[in-house]
Parts: structure tokens; sequence; C-alpha cells
């Protein structure tokens, strides 16, 4: 092993009897939900440094002039992590994700101005990261919080059925 | 009136629904026949406003009594407290470029000018139906409960609470009309005008059959025909604005208005339509940041000086005098009803005048003391008049006197409504569920769910010891710090040494704040040159993070620091069969020689790239292991797997507690406080008083210099009673210091503690004195742990 291999999720190794899994922080809240989905294992990859060296044809979201999330495949992490310039932390695991949609619905979980995102504010009542593609919504949060998140995105929804 | 279990509902305004269950609030028996009349009759006397304050005092043991009572006949209604929350409550965050507040002839022309100027988004809130305007958005029945910081106007629409920040607010919510003081303006009969026009407007109801109008403008003289047309006979009109009459009085028999005295003349009615003028409702105008002043050519109080993006539009802004100022008060003459300030608040012309005799001449003062203007109404209704009233008793202006304070809420609003939705936000571990599923209690502990126990505190501890123990530590803070000034930034950041470590070994440490006090600990690990994992408390990482980036930000050195505590997942392999699990799930040597003591190393665990951290909080042979968290579930489930021929179980923080007492392992927070620092809580050899600088360095200094005041020991009970945490050392009848941690050790099968004491108290075997529900038990002091003093279980 090499150093930092323990905060990533595709380092594990099967044999010896061991089948490593993953499980979802929020797998047990949106059991049975079809209208919100886990983003949680999506690649998230901080990098910190000269975020303007960062190319190709990468999601990348800056936080700040030194630090930026660039959003991948699961599968593409690892090469990633090889290839980004400056500290490269894999925080895939730290972050919980979730997409769902509807204008409404954001607005009773955020005070975020939902014209001026990406943004970094509160939702559910916890810090996240909001994304926005017309109106579909993206949230990225720590995810010891995600069942609390994932239980108040269903409660919102079923308010507004 | 209580609705379906709420108390405290407007009735006049809350839509009747079919099956509602409605209550009569603060009667005895029914409205009609109250027993609690009693106590206007033969108590008023006995009860003026503020009795409390100076009756019922003694003896202090009867006060909850006697507080109890007044609670229960102080007209607040009762809360079902088996109740459980009966609605669901919404909060939805609003922008708009013009919010306009009031949906009257103003609100909406104000409204549809915006939506044809096509300024943007534009919102309509009122209280009852609006009519729809094209490009508006119209909530309705709504309202708006005030105006905040930044702008921020929360809009009360039933069961969803709308936070609205808007370019522009528009305010008009018009006027209020204001009622007269005379005796018996409260009996049942006695109406404003616009009550008036609600009944036979809206709902076709005869408000009565005889009438008599008092009134100081158009207002009450409108409602007239009104009357007329409704069948009322109109017995007499009185204009104040033409003649004044010396005495008004109302008389009511059981409550209920029977006639009206004006300069004595009687006239027979069942209906008093009264009108003081109108004040405009410049509440949430003020609360913007508006002005009031006093206007005495037309005796109200207006808003001026309007903040930027705030407008008023309609009466809320009228400047023609309509009324003639009328009387802070009638002279009832011979009546015998009371002449009421505040409906609300039961607060009579004869409270102000006594607040006013008993000193209280400020108008806030005089408003706290009895309560005039604090009640459902907001002083919508007498706020003006009891400041009329004021400047009549002080010989004063109204102007002078100006108006108290207006704060939000402007309306009532129910405190389902302010809370909100009823879940709250916790953290969780990656095996959370895992423990609820295995029947954990599970307990608080910040932010945090953390199982207490499995059910048998005790057991667990005492397993831990005997066999195997396996414990989900999640909650840690976890750092990384990188760069090639990490060592440095360490050394200067903990008052103990880290430049000289190792890489694979691990040192506790205690982070200090600049005055050398306790603010964290944890241990460091040193996983490269240039690397190093920290873990803080659980409840400690947020502030250690900050405190961690303040210091980077401030000495400007070459390193990095990224949270990690949400990434990973720890647990805490314990026991004395630990080595063995962990060798059957690992490929590298987990022997002492492999992995000693305060070693640190990486590895793949059960197919899982672990950290091992081999330290011991519970006092015994010890792993911990941090892994990526979405793999906490697989990792704990295999552990317990593999584990079971030996013997493992989980444990809780409860047990962990007793355990780590055993060793006098302190718990920062608990054992500590604000004041505690490493010299006197027993840790000097962490202090290395001769590196060149470190946070707090200088005041540790001071502490040697200056001696210890109190010190940081441990305790054994002679009786095996264990005291209550904070309880007090006591030394010749005096306090002498105070127990952080007590709990009773199933292992060693003795009550142990910790405890601040004095430092002649700070010896091996003193005897000291503990308070227990009032008496003082013995107990000897212990300097060393109560658990494998020597560590050589922790080294096994």
């Amino acid at each position: 092993m090499t150093g930092l291999d323990f905060v990533s999720l595709d380092r594990a190794v099967a044999g010896d009897g061991f089948e490593p899994r993953l499980s979802s922080p929020l797998c047990r809240a949106l059991e049975g939900s079809d209208r919100v989905l886990d983003l949680s294992f999506l690649g998230k990859i901080e990098v910190r440094g000269d975020v303007d060296a960062i190319n190709g044809d990468l999601e990348v979201v800056r936080i700040t002039p030194q630090r930026a999330l660039v959003l991948c495949a699961p599968e593409e992490a690892a090469a990633l992590r090889d290839r980004l310039p400056g500290m490269v932390i894999d925080m895939t695991a730290a972050l919980a994700g979730l997409e769902l949609h509807g204008v409404r619905t954001l607005r009773r979980l955020t005070d975020l101005d939902l014209d001026a995102l990406p943004a970094v504010g509160r939702v559910a009542d916890v810090p996240c990261l909001v994304l926005r593609n017309g109106d579909s919504f993206r949230l990225f949060f720590p995810q010891e919080y995600g069942h609390s998140v994932a239980e108040v995105v269903l409660d919102v929804l079923k308010g507004l059925e | 009136m209580t609705v379906d279990g709420v108390p405290n509902v407007r009735v006049c305004v809350e839509p009747v629904r079919e099956g509602a269950t409605v209550r009569a609030q603060n009667v005895l028996g029914s409205l009609d026949r109250d027993l609690l009349n009693v106590v206007d009759r033969i108590g008023g006397p006995f009860t003026p406003v503020g009795f409390y304050y100076r009756t019922m005092l003694r003896p202090r043991r009867l006060w909850p009594q006697y507080e109890r009572v007044l609670r229960n006949l102080a007209g607040l209604g009762c809360l079902d407290k088996s109740g459980r929350r009966s609605g669901r409550y919404d909060v939805e965050h609003r922008r708009a470029d013009v919010l306009v507040i009031g949906g009257g002839e103003a609100g909406v022309a104000a409204a549809r000018a915006a939506a044809e100027n096509s300024v943007g988004s534009v919102v309509l809130v009122d209280e009852r139906a609006a009519p729809h305007i094209d490009g508006v958005e119209t909530l309705a029945p709504a309202r708006a409960i005030g105006f905040y910081e930044g702008g921020l106007v929360p809009v009360d629409a039933g069961n969803v609470l709308y936070r609205f920040r808007a370019g522009k607010v528009v305010v008009a919510t018009g006027t209020v009309e204001q009622p007269l003081l005379f005796p018996g303006n409260d009996l049942v009969g006695v109406l404003l005008p616009q009550a008036v026009r609600r009944l036979v407007d809206d709902w076709a109801l005869k408000p009565g059959d005889r009438g008599v109008i008092v009134s100081a403008d158009g207002a009450g003289l409108d409602v007239v025909e009104q009357l007329r047309r409704a069948g009322v006979e109109i017995v007499e009109v009185v204009d104040l604005r033409e003649s004044l009459p010396s005495t008004l009085a109302a008389n009511g028999r059981r409550g209920r208005l029977e006639s009206v005295t004006i300069e004595g003349r009687e006239l027979a009615c069942d209906l008093l339509v009264m009108s003081g003028g109108r004040q405009p409702a410049y509440s949430l105008l003020a609360q913007a940041g508006a002005r009031v002043e006093y206007d005495a050519r037309r005796g109200i109080f207006v808003p001026v000086d309007l903040p930027a993006n705030v407008e008023a539009a309609g009466s809320v802004t009228e400047t023609e005098p309509a009324a003639a100022p009328p009387p802070p008060s009638f002279d009832g003459g011979d009546a015998k009803g009371r002449c009421f300030v505040c409906i609300c608040e039961d607060v009579t012309e004869k409270d102000v005048k006594r607040a006013l005799a008993e000193g209280f001449d400020s108008l806030e003062l005089a408003k706290r003391y009895t309560t005039v203007t604090m009640g459902p109404c907001q002083g919508r209704l007498c706020h003006l008049p009891s400041i009329r009233l004021y400047a009549r008793e002080t010989g004063s202006d109204e102007g002078a006197i100006g108006t108290t304070t207006a704060r939000p809420p402007w309306a009532p609003v129910s405190l389902g409504l302010l809370a909100g939705r009823g879940l709250e936000p916790a953290k969780r571990t990656a095996i959370h569920h895992r423990h609820v599923e295995l029947g954990a209690t599970m307990m608080w502990t910040g932010a945090w769910r953390r199982p207490h126990s499995y059910g048998d505190a005790a057991g667990e501890a005492r397993h831990v010891h005997e066999a195997l123990g396996l414990i989900d530590v999640s909650t840690l803070g976890k750092l990384l710090v990188e760069g090639p000034d990490a060592a440095a930034f360490l050394e200067l950041l903990y008052p103990n040494r880290f430049a000289d470590m190792k890489v694979g070994r691990v040192r506790y440490g205690v982070l200090g704040s600049d005055a050398g006090r306790i603010m964290d600990d944890g241990t460091i690990g040193r996983i490269a040159d240039d690397r190093f994992y920290v873990t803080t408390t659980s409840t400690g990482a947020d502030t250690v993070i900050e405190w961690f980036d303040w210091w980077n930000a401030v000495w400007g050195m070459d390193v990095e620091v990224v949270n990690l505590t949400g990434a990973l997942a720890a647990v805490n392999v314990a026991g004395p069969r630990s080595r063995e699990l962990l060798g059957r799930l690992t490929d590298v040597d987990v022997s002492n020689e492999g992995i000693a003591y305060l070693d640190t190393k990486e590895a793949h665990v059960a197919g899982v790239p672990c950290l091992i951290l081999r330290i011991g909080f519970v006092g015994e042979l010890g792993y911990e292991l941090h892994f990526a968290s979405p793999y906490g579930e697989y990792l704990w489930d295999t552990l317990l797997e593999r584990g079971k021929d030996l013997g493992i179980r989980p444990f809780g923080l409860e047990p962990q507690r007793i355990l780590r007492l055993e060793k006098m392992h302190i718990i920062v927070g608990q054992d500590t406080d604000s004041e505690s620092n490493v010299l006197e809580a027993g840790m000097p050899w962490i202090a290395k008083l001769d590196k060149d600088d470190f946070v707090g360095k200088w005041a540790l200094e001071h502490v040697q210099a200056r001696g210890f005041r109190e010190q940081l020991v441990g305790f054994e009970m002679a009786n095996g009673v264990v005291p209550a945490e904070g309880g007090q050392i006591v030394l010749d009848g005096r306090s002498a210091g105070r127990v952080t941690s007590a709990r009773m050790s199933p292992h060693l099968g003795k009550a142990i503690g910790m405890a601040w004491v004095r430092p002649q108290l700070a010896v091996e075997d003193a005897r000291i004195e503990i308070k227990v529900d009032g008496r003082l038990e013995a107990a000897r002091v212990r300097l060393k742990p109560f658990f494998d003093p020597k560590g050589e279980r922790l080294r096994a």
C-alpha cells in the first residue's frame, strides 16, 4: 500500500475469503424511493493549489481560488488522482450526494439563491454544496449527515405531494 | 378559544370546519356561568396589576404552588403534555423582486403597477382572499409576521412559513381602528366598525337590535346605514368631532351590554359601535427601520424616513386628518364597569394609573409591569390609547413619550410553524444502523448519535478485560496535516514534541490554547516524513480544525490541513484476544515486533485498506482501524463474524468510559474545564518547556512559577458508594475540590473516580471526604491508574 490508500474506495481487494462491499449512508433512508438519486459513490476529488492547471473534459467545481472539487465516475477516480495537479485528496467517502428535481423542493430545503448556483450553504440544516442543471439539483454534504438529509428530503417531497 | 386542543386560536378569523371541537379558554364552567367570575367580583381589589411581584413571595417554598395557580388563571391556555406533533409544518425560502404586504386597494394597485412595469417576480400577501392580478403571485390567506435584519420577511400561510427576501417591499397594511376608553368597554355588544361591517357584509349577521354609535371619525358613522339595512334600530349617534360628552359608560349584566349612559341619559341598547379614529399600522415599517413620530394634528403616530427598498402605500401613509383625537378616557360617572385599556391582557385604566403611582413612569417599563400591548394583538388596539393615557396622567405629550419598540411577531403565530419540521440533523457513523440492529441504546454526544451500551455496560466493560471487545470510534475527529512544514507546525501547536517522531509512530497530544488551557486531546501518527494523521475528540473536531486553519493562516507555513472526519470510519478492537483476531484478517505481522505499542501502519484488513494505530484508550491490548467510511458495515460485520469463536462482543460508550477511568485517561470537557492546564491535570511530561516556542508556552511557564492551585487526581471510595459527578470534596467543612468522573468498576469491584483537589490533598493515599446525598463519604487519593498501572497490558 502507498500513502492514503485507506481514504479511497477503489483500493479494496477481494480474495482470501473476503468480499469488501460498500454501503451508502443514504441507502436505508432512500430505500423504496425512486424520486431521489443517490450520488454518494460518485468520484469526488479535491484539488488544492493551481486549480487552473486542471485540464481535460472534467466537471470541476471551484470552491475557492486555490481549491476545487472534481466530479467523476467512480471508476475514473484512481486515474484522476494520479494525473491531477497539486495536492489531491479523494473525498468520495467524505461527501454523500443526491440528485433531485424541482425548484419548490429546494426552496423548502435551503435559503440559497437558486439562481446563483453552484454555491455552498445550508441545506436541510447541514452544510452543503449545491449544483444546478435546469430543474435538476445535485447536493453534496458530509456523509455523516447523509441519513438526516435524506429523511428531510423525503419528508419535503411528501409535503409537496 | 381552544380549537381541537390548540389553545389561543382567534376564532373570529379561524375558518369553521366540520367536526372541530371548540372550547372556551380560561373559564371554569362555561362562558355564561364562569366560576372564575368570583375573582373579578371579590378578588379584584386584591389582585391589582403586578400583585404577584409583591404578594405570594413567602413562604418561598410555596411559590411553585402559587405559580402553578397563577399560570392556570393567566388565560394562556393549556397544552396537552402527552400530545404529539399533530400538524405538518414546512418552511419555504422565497425570493421576489417585489413583495407587497396587504391586499387592500393600495396593495393591489402597487402589485399591479409592479407587474405592468415588468420589474420581475411580484408577490402579494394578504390576510383575506386577494383578487387575481395578471403577473402577480398571490399568497392568501397569509400574514407577514415581521420584518427582520437583511430584509427577511416571514409570511405565515397556515402550515407553511414562507421566508421572503425581496428586492423591494411595499407595505400596504392600512390602518387599525382604535377603541374608546370608557367603563364597560369590554362588554359583549361593544364593537368596532370593522367588526360590524364583517358581521353584516361578510356573514349577513345582525349584530344587535338596538344600536348606539359613538365615533371620532367617519368610519363609525359609515356603519349607520349598514345597521339600518340589517334591521338594527339606531338609538343614538354621537359624532365626537361635533360634541364631546362629559360622561360615557356602557352598562351590562352577565357580561352583555344592556344600556349606554351618555351625560346622565341611559339608553337601552344591545349594540354600541365605537370608533376612536384610525392608527396607521406602521409596525412592519418600524421593524424595517422607519422612524415613527407623533402627528399632533391628527393625534396619531406615523412612519417617516423609510429605509431603502421599503415603500409604504395607501392609508398606512395617510396624511389628511379624518378624526378628532378622542380624550384618553371618558369619565363614566357612577358606572360600575371597568375601563379597559388592553382587552388582551386585562389591563384597565386603573392599572395604568397604579403603575404610574408606583413609579413606572416610563412607557417601556410600564409596558413590562402592566403587560399592556404585550397580548396577542401586539398593541394594535391598546398602544395608542395607553400612550394617550400616559400623556394625560404625566402631564406630558404623546410625542415626548413616543412609542414602544416594534418587535416581531406582528401577528400571532403558532409555535409549530416557528418550530418547522420535526426532524433534527444528527451525525451518524457509517456503522450506526448496525448498532441499532444489535439493540444498542443510542445517545447524543454533541451532534453525534452513539451507542451508550448494548444492554449491559458493566458486562461489556468486563468482557474487554477478559476477552475481546469492539467499539465504533468513527466519531473521532481525523485530520491530515501534510506539507514540508507539517512537523514544525505541530511542534508549534502542541506542547509536546513531534519533530523527533519516527515515521510509523504515534504519540498522545494535548492541544492547548494561548492561555495554556486544555482544548482537546488525541493521537498524532506520523505516516510519512511530511504527513501526520491527527485524531481529536468527537465533539472537539470542528474547533480543532478551525484552530489549525487559523494558525496555519497566521504562520503562513507550507502545510495543508485536511478534514477526514467523515471520510473515515474507525473501530477499536480491544482485549487480550485482539491480536489473534487481527492476525486472521491481515497479512501484516501483528506481533509486538510487527506493530508495537504506539505504532501505526497501513495494511489491508479483510481486504479493506486501513490505517492501523496500536493505542489503548481502554487500557487493553488494542488496535484502532481507520478506513473509508462506506466500508464501515462490512468491516464491522466481518470483525464480529471472524471473532465469534474468540468471544467478540461490541461495547458502547458507557463501558468505554468505565475502562478509560480505570486507566485514569481524561476526557476533555468532562475531567477538564476552561481553566484546566496540562501541568495541574497531572500531565507535566506533555509540556516540553525547553522547546523554543509553542502556543500557550508562556502561560504554562507562569503556572509553573506561581505553583499549583489544584490538581487532578484519582480517588477510590472506601465504602463503594459512587459519588455524583460534580460532587464536592470537603475539607474541614469547606469545599476543597470537585468530582469530575465516577463509576463503579466491575473489574476492580470498586467505586473509582477523578477529581480536582487542592494541592495538599494530591498525595497518594491521602484521605478525602466527598459529599454524597448530603453525607460525607471517605475516599483515598490515587495518583496512578487503578488498572494496570505499569501499562503491561497495553504493551503485551
